[in-house]
């Protein structure tokens, strides 16, 4: 097979990787699989699949919970993977290869982060404002597309058919503190999000409550979901909540507004209130 | 669960709906986060219920508000959201900002209950088998590796839509007549102003290691705003942001800002 056909399947399981996120977060992207598959391509499964094995255990600590990105493992593994088969070397390379690949592609990624998704955000705004729901469904097919995924193939792809040596060449010429500037600013995106939130919500009447959750992170360190289960506790206080009162409304129907505080002794007085 | 009169959804619509939530981190962004995946899985479900454009269109606005969640069980606040849907459409008096209320309030706790579930547990247990006949090139790794993570996963996202969709039609409907729902529009609002100020503290990073002092006297400039109250950066931060958004500054300005702060930042070794 040319280099280039090859490129251009090692570019399209890249892609079906990211389309996980497509597919119900299916874990395609995961190490495991796609050195099995880049073993495909290259016409050795057996190595592919232990390649994938060992990058898998050097991924483990990578995956998206809330606001985090973590490195790109999937750009790391294909290349990896694949230098490392056409070289005949050990699965050792393909892990020295890939760490430093999925920090250049994670700069890529934050790129279409920063710069792409905005747009397609801004537009699915626009057609709601129409009511035209096809052009929602469009942005939110396109622009996973446009600013992760085909990103990914193209730089999958290039840097294959591109060879290894030249990949290292760029790594080593961007700026320390454009990575690490970019990496900062991922930082403190979120606070975007929230600001649009409290646009919504936040009023004179309310405003402590927002206080509130913060300062329990802030000085105890518990977590968001201790946050949620304490304030529903609070809302349950201020909105009437007695254990002497009457009992119209059983626990039973009760449950639904939170799951475990309602379980036992939690009536409302409903109508007197 | 009985079905009552607003309920005009079959369950096919709702099986659209299921099969629209499998690209709920396919459009995930730094803005709101997984708010085109949401609004996008509700389309079906939103436009069954309202027929006039109007209608429709302050629908999709609603759902194309922050959003975020443990992606397998997207589907739960989905099935509520859409019974509030439903509601609002038979009720002429309904409160809307309790449809986002109780989506924000659902949030937090959902995903603390689901990310220590599928990632701190089904995935370790998926992936511990996995690697092991990896190691040794037995295709079998990959393989049980995506069934053993992939099966729970999508009993929970079906079951997840389901479940929600009842326990949002028959609460809905008790709280409705027991007068209950200014109450329960006021308390979801405290639950999710509360987590929003959590998420703030935690996951908004601005660190300043610019170091005041020298020797032992030595401190950086975030120590010292956290002697004060910690976390008050980034909650200042936040507070300039939402400054930014009252003044109606365009999004793509305020996100270049932040580019910009991040890289000077860097440069300058102001922030880190």
């Amino acid at each position: 097979m040319s280099t280039g056909m090859t490129a251009l399947l090692l570019a399209l399981v890249a892609m079906l990787g990211n389309a996980e996120y497509l597919l119900g977060t299916t874990m395609l992207s995961r190490p495991l699989v796609m050195g099995m598959l880049t073993g495909l391509v290259m016409g050795d499964l057996k190595t592919g699949i232990i390649m994938g094995g060992t990058l898998e255990l050097a991924f483990l600590g990578t995956f998206s919970i809330g606001a985090s990105i973590p490195p790109e493992a999937i750009s790391g593994t294909v290349l990896g993977t694949a230098f490392a088969i056409s070289a005949g070397e050990s699965p050792s390379v393909a892990l020295t290869l890939a760490l430093p690949i999925a920090s250049l592609v994670l700069i890529v990624k934050n790129l279409g982060f920063i710069f792409v998704f905005p747009t397609f955000v801004h537009k699915a705004d626009q057609y709601a404002e129409e009511a035209n729901h096809r052009g929602i469904d469009m942005m939110n097919l396109l622009s996973g597309f446009f600013a992760i995924n085909l990103p990914i193939g193209l730089v999958v792809g290039i840097s294959y058919y591109l060879g290894g040596g030249k990949i290292e060449g760029l790594l080593n010429m961007i700026p320390e503190f454009v990575t690490s500037g970019l990496e900062i600013a991922t930082g403190l995106l979120p606070a975007y999000g929230f600001a649009l939130l409290l646009n919504m919500m936040i009023n004179k009447r309310n405003v402590v409550f927002f206080l509130l959750g913060f300062a329990l992170i802030a000085y105890f360190g518990i977590d968001v979901t201790g946050v949620a289960i304490l304030s529903t506790i609070l809302a349950f206080i201020l909105t009437g909540y007695s254990a002497f009162n009457g009992a119209e409304m059983s626990p039973a129907d009760a449950a639904p507004v939170v799951s475990e505080e309602t379980e036992g002794g939690i009536d409302y007085d409903s109508e007197e209130f | 669960m009985t079905a009552k009169n607003s309920n005009i959804l079959t369950k096919n619509d709702l099986m659209r709906v299921f099969w629209r939530s499998f690209t709920m981190e396919w459009a995930w962004n730094y803005e709101r986060q997984m708010n085109m995946g949401f609004c996008y899985s509700l389309i079906p479900a939103l436009n069954k219920i309202y027929k006039t454009d109007e209608e429709r269109s302050d629908a999709y606005k609603r759902h194309l508000e922050f959003f975020n969640i443990t992606p397998w069980i997207s589907t739960f606040p989905m099935g509520i959201a859409i019974a509030l849907e439903e509601q609002n459409a038979a009720e002429k008096d309904f409160d809307t900002s309790t449809i986002n209320n109780i989506k924000i309030a659902l949030m937090g706790p959902l995903s603390g209950i689901g990310d220590s579930f599928f990632w701190g547990t089904l995935r370790v247990i998926a992936t511990g088998i996995g690697t092991s006949l990896a190691l040794k090139g037995n295709i079998l790794g990959p393989i049980l590796f995506l069934l053993i993570f992939n099966i729970p996963a999508l009993l929970a996202r079906y079951f997840g839509l389901k479940w929600g969709y009842e326990l949002g039609s028959s609460f809905i409907d008790t709280i409705l007549h027991s007068g209950l729902m200014d109450r329960l529009t006021y308390g979801a609002s405290v639950i999710g102003l509360a987590v929003v100020g959590a998420m703030t503290a935690s996951m908004v990073n601005l660190n300043i290691p610019l170091t005041l002092g020298s020797g032992e006297e030595a401190q950086t400039v975030t120590d010292l705003f956290n002697g004060i109250v910690p976390s008050v950066l980034p909650l200042l931060f936040t507070f300039i942001i939402l400054y930014l958004v009252k003044k109606e500054v365009k999004a793509h300005w305020i996100l270049l800002l932040m580019v910009f702060l991040g890289i000077f930042g860097a440069y300058t070794g102001i922030l880190g």
